[in-house]
């Protein structure tokens, strides 16, 4: 295998190449960093990338293999973090200006993980503010860029990471997800995105947005791929308090079993309006081919998942307003200069540390939770917040997994959405009600649109049972005419 | 209590967040939207609804031993500040 072939291949097969000695995980790292070269200025990808820390990981990760260690089926395999994944001495500044320059004094979970693993580092990705956002635009350095088409949004949060694996910068990447920001832009950049079961992976060094419904989730271009990362992360760690044991690794072996006798059911009644027809296309030849590999398709409802946009911009932001109080000038990142007092400095700090969008969200979240709000506003959607998830259980007693589309249209165009917060929101219709019910999803790629735009379907599960919707995704994956295919920013092994 | 910029400022006070005079009108139009939008959920019965905070959380959520670490990161962390004294944080006067 030459190294040059390395970028289509999928992690899997570059892992076991590496562990057989095949090649090292120095000739992997340096053919992606080559690719990288070419097209991550261009697309926005990355907010830090360092050649030199990723070549020492690699070269580290060969002498564990000489060693005889046996390390995991991602031994030498980039993976790029979403920049709220604490790094320890690498810079981790959540898209915003408040954390420029913050070097964390230790590592996430999630990335002690990957480096035991045996996984190498391959940089930071870009996304929108502290995870706030539909698009990357909200980003403070500058927005990433669709690699199907540059015009339009990878979507975001979770954007330079859905970007980077669909542009083959890196095979492996990791975002999170609070009401969509790892399925939203998997869906636009036609890659897979799972947002694990809430509590199936710890949060320890994930900067907080929502804690509630904060997870930390894989990219990958295959659904087994995507398997191999979920494993290597989930589980539980004493410094999350809510990660569980009950999440199990997925076995490979069990996305390979078929679809036979498995029941999906499809929420027609929340995608009756404003769905863009070639979604809906898809959506058909997604059930009917399910349904042609043994499945049953039923209908499903869930009556109060129309409500979960409005419940989600209530619960959101106020534990955001919470969670961002502790950007304060003081003990780390940006502070405003020429503050006469305390008080001031902290209102200087924030208000030109944070961008708009950080902002209105603490100003939405504050007010929600303040005195005479808090019945009205707050504890209010946290009791829809219920109905939602009742609604969740009852259609998963009946089906095995819901299939619905990821997102309403497909990428929209930078700045179409950015001056209107509303329109923005309303574009996370389909991902939040899974959030809200801490249920597990996945957004699988589904065709392209007749202008070459990916689309992207969602499968939910039951809590836990990632499993059941990867080996759905698994056995569409194989009747599915457009898997593997590669963006033409990436396609012939030249940019 | 509808949102106008006497609101905006009141919660940007709360907030500890300086807002521009220039982006107050924009913040009052945008936070209008949003609050009519979520209106919709005053329409729903949520009489007897118990509250969710969190999936999975109560009962059943596992305990760990109390029990101390070395956490030996004093100068790492020192290091990010914006203005230190020593192993102090230092911080303009307070009043």
């Amino acid at each position: 295998m030459k190294p040059e072939e390395a970028p289509r291949e999928t992690a899997e097969s570059i892992g076991r190449s590496v562990q057989s000695g095949e090649r090292s995980a120095v000739e992997v790292a340096k053919t992606f960093l080559a690719r990288a070269d070419r097209t991550a200025a261009r697309l926005g990808t990355y907010l830090h990338r360092d050649a030199a820390r990723t070549l020492a990981a690699a070269g580290e990760v060969d002498t564990r293999i000489l060693a005889g260690e046996k390390l995991s089926p991602l031994a030498g395999v980039p993976v790029a973090l979403k920049d709220n994944l604490c790094t320890r001495g690498i810079p981790t500044t959540c898209g915003s200006r408040i954390l420029e320059g913050y070097l964390p004094p230790y590592d996430a979970h999630v990335v002690e993980r990957l480096h035991r693993a045996g996984a190498v580092f391959a940089g930071k990705t870009n996304c929108d503010e502290f995870a706030m956002g539909s698009s990357t635009e909200n980003s403070a350095y500058f927005p990433t860029r669709n690699p199907w088409d540059p015009e339009r949004v990878p979507g975001g949060s979770s954007g330079g990471s859905a970007a980077t694996v669909a542009a083959l910068e890196a095979p492996l990447s990791l975002g999170s997800d609070t009401g969509g920001s790892v399925r939203q832009p998997a869906a636009f950049c036609g890659v897979y995105g799972l947002k694990p079961t809430y509590g199936a992976v710890s949060r320890y060094g994930l900067v907080a947005f929502a804690s509630s419904l904060d997870q930390i989730g894989p990219f990958a271009r295959t659904a087994r791929d995507t398997a191999l990362l979920y494993n290597a992360i989930c589980g539980p760690d004493e410094r999350d308090s809510t990660s569980r044991a009950e999440a199990k690794p997925v076995g490979l072996e069990d996305l390979e079993r078929g679809v036979r006798g498995l029941k999906i059911g499809i929420p027609r009644d929340l995608i009756a309006e404003g769905v863009d027809p070639e979604v809906l296309a898809s959506l058909d030849r997604v059930a009917r081919t399910l349904e042609s590999e043994g499945a049953s398709i039923l209908d499903v409802a869930l009556p109060h998942a129309r409500y979960s946009i409005a419940t989600y911009y209530l619960i959101a932001p106020a534990e955001a307003s919470s969670n961002l109080a502790r950007y304060d000038g003081v003990r780390y990142g940006f502070r405003a200069k020429n503050a006469s007092n305390l008080q001031e400095m902290y209102a200087a700090t924030r208000g030109t540390g944070f961008g708009r969008e950080v902002r209105r969200r603490i100003l939405l979240g504050t007010y929600a939770l303040s005195a005479g709000y808090y019945d009205a506003y707050y504890l209010r959607a946290m009791k829809v917040r219920t109905l939602i998830r009742k609604d969740f259980s009852e259609a998963l007693a009946q089906a095995d997994a819901i299939l619905l589309p990821t997102t309403p249209t497909p990428p929209f165009k930078l700045g179409e959405k950015v001056d209107d917060p509303l329109a923005m929101y309303l574009n996370d219709i389909f991902s939040i009600p899974a959030s809200l019910a801490g249920a597990p999803a996945l957004s699988v790629p589904a065709g392209m649109t007749r202008a070459g735009l990916p689309i992207g379907m969602q499968l939910v599960g039951r809590p836990f049972d990632e499993g059941t919707l990867l080996r759905i995704a698994r056995t569409w994956e194989k009747r599915n005419e457009d898997a593997l295919r590669v963006p033409p920013i990436a396609a012939g092994g030249r940019a | 209590m509808p949102i106008d910029a006497q609101v905006v400022h009141k919660v940007a006070a709360l907030s500890r967040l300086q807002v521009d005079p220039a982006e107050e009108g924009r913040f009052v139009k945008e936070l209008q939207s949003i609050l009519a939008y979520v209106e919709q959920l005053q329409a729903l019965d949520v009489s007897g609804i118990e509250p969710t905070s969190q999936v999975g959380a109560g009962a059943g959520a596992p305990l760990r031993e109390d029990r101390v670490l070395p956490c030996d990161v004093r100068e790492e962390a020192l290091a990010q500040a914006p203005d230190r004294d020593g192993d102090y944080f230092r911080v303009p006067r307070v009043v």
